[in-house]
């Protein structure tokens, strides 16, 4: 039975430092579901598809690092980055993925709003967590 | 001080890598779980909930079984729970590549390259053999093994 104690106070202590955890706010509540506004997608399941990644953050950020085969996407000169996408979604029609800087900037999903009108049959969403998301 | 053979120099090796590593896995899991879980995510077998609960725990089991490691009143238990948690990585690891999941492995926190599956499976069956080796050798040599438990001075 000598075992078993060994197994109850190691699974204690586990148990006591994932509680510590909890505690200081170290890891988040895992009974509480993450929130998904409506159109986002989070960075597991969009690396799941093969999909069109498109930069909305400064072109200085850009050029610093990006994700893969992204397309920057300049909201600011917009006809031309409508045209730039639109040639790689025409050739090869994939869900495109919009990200900016950080889970609160926003860019992202204004963008994502106006390309599903200038872009109606296309499957569009916002990346939740944005580049920090991709870069942790 | 008496000498100790090199068996024992072997089995002593062996227990400090494992604590190690397992040391070594669990800190920066602990320090950044949302990642970990995302790592977790990324095998598709538990959801982000499931996900969050294992990133949770996990760590921190990996921490007290390596530490454990080391005591003598915990350290087979703790041996067995490392043997199980071996072989529990290398199925997942199997089923993954089998897959064909592009996965970062999340072992040792985040930040890691793309998993190279035959390396991952390798290192744990090593391990798995460092671990089985300690635990027959302290099964053999069994004073002080465990908690409460009478055994006779050889």
């Amino acid at each position: 039975m000598a075992i078993f104690r060994e197994f109850f106070l190691i699974l204690l202590l586990s148990a006591v430092g994932a509680a510590f955890s909890l505690y200081h706010g170290w890891a988040p509540l895992p009974w509480v579901e993450p929130k998904l506004a409506a159109g986002e997608i989070r960075l597991v399941d969009a690396q799941a598809l093969d999909v069109i990644w498109l930069d909305t953050r400064p072109v200085d950020a850009f050029e610093s690092g990006h994700i893969p085969d992204a397309l920057f996407f300049d909201e600011a000169d917009w006809d031309s980055s409508l045209m730039g996408l639109m040639g790689a979604w025409l050739s090869e029609p994939r869900p495109i993925v919009v990200y900016c800087g950080s889970e609160n900037c926003g860019t992202s999903q204004r963008v994502a709003g106006r390309l599903r009108g200038a872009l109606p049959d296309a499957e569009i969403y916002s990346l939740k967590g944005g580049w920090d998301a991709w870069a942790n | 001080m008496g000498q100790l053979s090199s068996k024992a120099y072997f089995v002593l090796l062996a227990r400090l890598l494992l604590s190690a590593t397992l040391l070594f896995a669990a800190l920066p899991k602990i320090g950044d779980p949302v990642a970990f879980a995302t790592s977790i995510e990324g095998f598709r077998l538990v959801g982000r909930q499931g996900s969050l609960w294992v990133a949770l725990v996990l760590p921190w089991l990996e921490l007290v079984v390596g530490m454990g490691l080391l005591i003598p009143q915990i350290r087979r238990g703790c041996g067995i729970l490392i043997a199980l948690l071996l072989l529990l990585f290398i199925g997942l690891h199997t089923s993954a590549w089998m897959r064909g999941l592009d996965i970062s492995c999340g072992c040792f926190g985040q930040g890691e390259e793309p998993a190279n599956y035959l390396w991952l499976i390798l290192r744990n069956v090593g391990l798995l053999i460092a671990m089985i080796a300690v635990l027959i050798h302290d099964g053999r040599n069994p004073q002080r093994r465990c908690l409460k438990e009478d055994v006779p001075a050889s």
